[in-house]
């Protein structure tokens, strides 16, 4: 993982500068909301992204602009396709609304995802040299029943995520750092039980990111972060827990067009309260790959285009 | 109808004569210029001779002659002007050459450009089959699938061990092109392979693979290429627990392979490598359970096309043990797909 990023580091420092397309200029124009707008126009960005692979970004879908993103795994749990979504919506350039599968570590020691609506608010502040855009995203999280043993239990997790987002210039240039913290509450029940078959976790979770401009259409993206782990074995203890663990991913995100975005990434979690002790660095047949995209409708320019409604005023 | 087929046949041969006759241009006239009189060859670039002996160098502009029209319309049913038709761009260079994300068995340090397909689909004199699926990533990264036929696994010790296929792997790498920070800096990639559960005979086994390889030239027709490599794996069988092989130490891990790349003639490469895969031992003890073993692979890679190679050799799955006898040859034939990435240039050009 270290070298990981130590070559994800390289990576940026041998491309260019910045680029304008998964993560544009806060200045810079929205799609063409305009009747005479060509489909090239319509489509050519910029386009902002709200997020690094898991980790949201001090950033918010545009205004009139949908996005509809996922990834899937086949690795991460032997047989069955993992796969994880977000839908987003701008409102303003300050808004969105989402629907999106959250991150957590599941019983079977496997990220499971878990469905939650949320709404992400960034700070409408100009952007400034060294100056951190900052953001708030809040998710609900939707109960999501899992069965370990022939045991049904129901986890869910609701988050609030303070989030910040700084572009390091000079020498660096290209590279932007984010951090963020979320403060998770975390729930798993044995349905049918008292008390005694209820876990409540209350915890905040430090969450880092880093994404750099690797060449003139990709940006190599490094996420680390804690987020809440369901622990339960009905033949070891019949109360389940809520604990942490580590999710951390390294990958890739290309630009392929301005409006579809690829990316690719390994990813590993780690136990770091009462881990097993064979779970290290080392153990790589517990990382996986993880293979996704992001898609922006720009709606508004198209229903422009179409029927004339949701035009720029100035036209 | 016999009668009529001849005919349809001409008609449709002069109607598809007469469709691409009038996608042609019209011909344009050009003037053949006369020849002097004094019988010295006409210039070449169409202007007219001089009549006084001079040389065209030489001839004052003339005063007198009344200046060219310009600005008229053509008229109608004239040919377009000849400039217009000499400014069709002229196509597009081919893309180079791409270097190959692997030799025979060891990863290189190349990467796949953005947008490009990359398969190689091989066969041995086992009866293994084996397939490669890579997708490009912005130049610097690339996801793939595979099946490989090398990953073999024996019940005891002392049994010929098995082939345990197909064991189905997803890839993905991420790297620097070669010269890319500073002058020599050989091409690397940090990759990291895993393999989906493999289940058999009441046994599971998964393997896990992080390289490190760089490539490097070295003169105009050699390439070098060394990695080191990490493995994991689990080998479960029955209800026992799994036997991981990160519990045997980091020692038990790591290897290093490598090749070498020669291009010998002008469309083929003579290729070595040297690489490592994991073999499992279902019944043995949990140090013995997952061994790294050497292979050994030498061959030729030809040219076909640019989109095609050929790739043929001999693979020594027991080079560790000096055994030759269960030596393979194989065929393996790399197609390189990229249409996705002229799409994506060509809108990015816009």
């Amino acid at each position: 993982m270290r070298s990981a990023l130590y070559l994800s580091l390289a990576v940026s420092l041998g491309g260019p500068g910045a680029i304008r397309v998964a993560h544009a200029d806060d200045q810079a124009p929205a799609p063409l909301r305009q009747r005479r707008a060509t489909a090239a126009e319509i489509f050519a960005g910029p386009f902002r992204s709200p997020r690094l692979f898991a980790m949201p970004v001090a950033d918010v879908v545009g205004a009139y602009q949908l996005s509809l993103s996922g990834d899937a795994s086949l690795l991460q749990e032997p047989g069955i396709l993992t796969a994880a979504g977000v839908a987003a919506i701008g409102f303003g350039d300050v808004a969105q609304i989402e629907y999106r599968h959250t991150s957590a570590v599941g019983i079977g020691d496997i990220e499971a995802p878990i469905p939650a609506v949320g709404v992400q608010l960034q700070a409408p502040f100009r952007e400034r040299p060294w100056v951190p855009a900052v953001a708030i995203a809040f998710r609900l999280g939707v109960p999501r029943r899992e069965t370990i043993a022939d045991q049904p239990v129901d986890e869910s997790v609701t988050d609030l995520y303070l989030v910040t987002r700084l572009r390091l210039r000079g020498p660096l240039t290209g590279v932007t750092l984010h951090t963020g913290a979320r403060v998770s509450s975390a729930k798993i029940v044995r349905p049918g039980l008292d008390a005694a078959g209820t876990a409540k976790r209350l915890m905040v979770l430090p969450t880092f990111g880093l994404d750099l401009a690797a060449s003139d259409s990709a940006r190599a993206i490094a996420e680390i972060g804690l987020a809440p782990q369901f622990r339960f074995d009905p033949a070891v203890d019949a109360a389940p827990q809520v604990d942490y663990g580590l999710l951390g991913r390294v990958g890739v995100r290309w630009a392929a067009l301005p409006a579809v975005v690829l990316d690719a990434s390994i990813g590993y979690q780690l136990e770091v309260a009462r881990g097993q002790p064979a779970d290290g660095l080392e153990s790589f047949v517990q990382w996986d790959i993880r293979v996704g995209g992001e898609v922006f409708v720009p709606w508004g320019a198209i229903a422009c285009r179409l029927t004339g409604g949701f035009c720029e005023s100035r036209e | 109808m016999s009668m009529n087929v001849p005919k349809l046949l001409i008609a449709g041969a002069v109607a598809l004569t007469a469709g691409v006759a009038t996608a042609q241009p019209l011909p344009v006239p050009i003037p053949l210029p006369t020849p002097p009189p004094d019988g010295t060859p006409p210039p070449t670039d169409g202007t007219p001779p001089p009549t006084d002996g001079t040389t065209p160098t030489d001839a004052p502009p003339p005063v007198d002659q009344p200046p060219p029209p310009v600005d008229q319309p053509p008229p109608l049913g004239a040919p377009p002007p000849i400039e217009s038709i000499t400014e069709v761009p002229a196509s597009e260079p081919p893309p180079p050459p791409i270097d190959l994300p692997e030799l025979l068995l060891a990863p290189s340090g190349a990467m796949l450009p953005a947008g490009v397909i990359y398969s190689r689909s091989g066969v041995d004199t086992s009866g293994g089959l084996s397939s490669d699926m890579r997708f490009g990533l912005g130049d610097v990264a690339e996801f793939g699938v595979a099946v490989t036929d090398l990953i073999r696994g024996r019940e005891a010790s002392g049994l010929t061990p098995r082939r345990l296929a197909p064991f189905y792997t997803a890839t993905f790498r991420m790297g620097l092109a070669e010269d890319r920070l500073f002058r020599h800096q050989p091409a690397l990639a940090l990759g990291f392979r895993k393999s989906f559960e493999y289940e058999a005979d009441n046994h599971r086994a998964r393997i896990a693979e992080l390289h490190l390889a760089a490539s490097g030239h070295v003169g105009t027709r050699t390439t070098v290429h060394l990695n080191g490599s990490f493995w994991d794996a689990s080998v479960e069988t029955g209800d026992e627990g799994a036997v991981l092989l990160h519990d045997q130490g980091l020692g038990r891990q790591f290897r290093v392979g490598g090749g070498v790349a020669v291009r010998a003639v002008e469309d083929a490469d003579i290729l070595i490598d040297y690489a490592w895969m994991p073999e499992f031992c279902f019944t043995c003890s949990a140090p013995n359970r997952t061994r790294l073993r050497p292979i050994l692979s030498w061959g030729v890679r030809y040219d076909l096309a640019s989109w095609a190679q050929l790739q043929s050799g001999v693979r020594v799955p027991d080079i560790g043990d000096a055994n030759l006898l269960d030596a393979q040859i194989f065929g393996q034939l790399t197609l390189i797909n990229r249409s996705i990435e002229r799409v994506v240039d060509r809108q990015r050009r816009r």
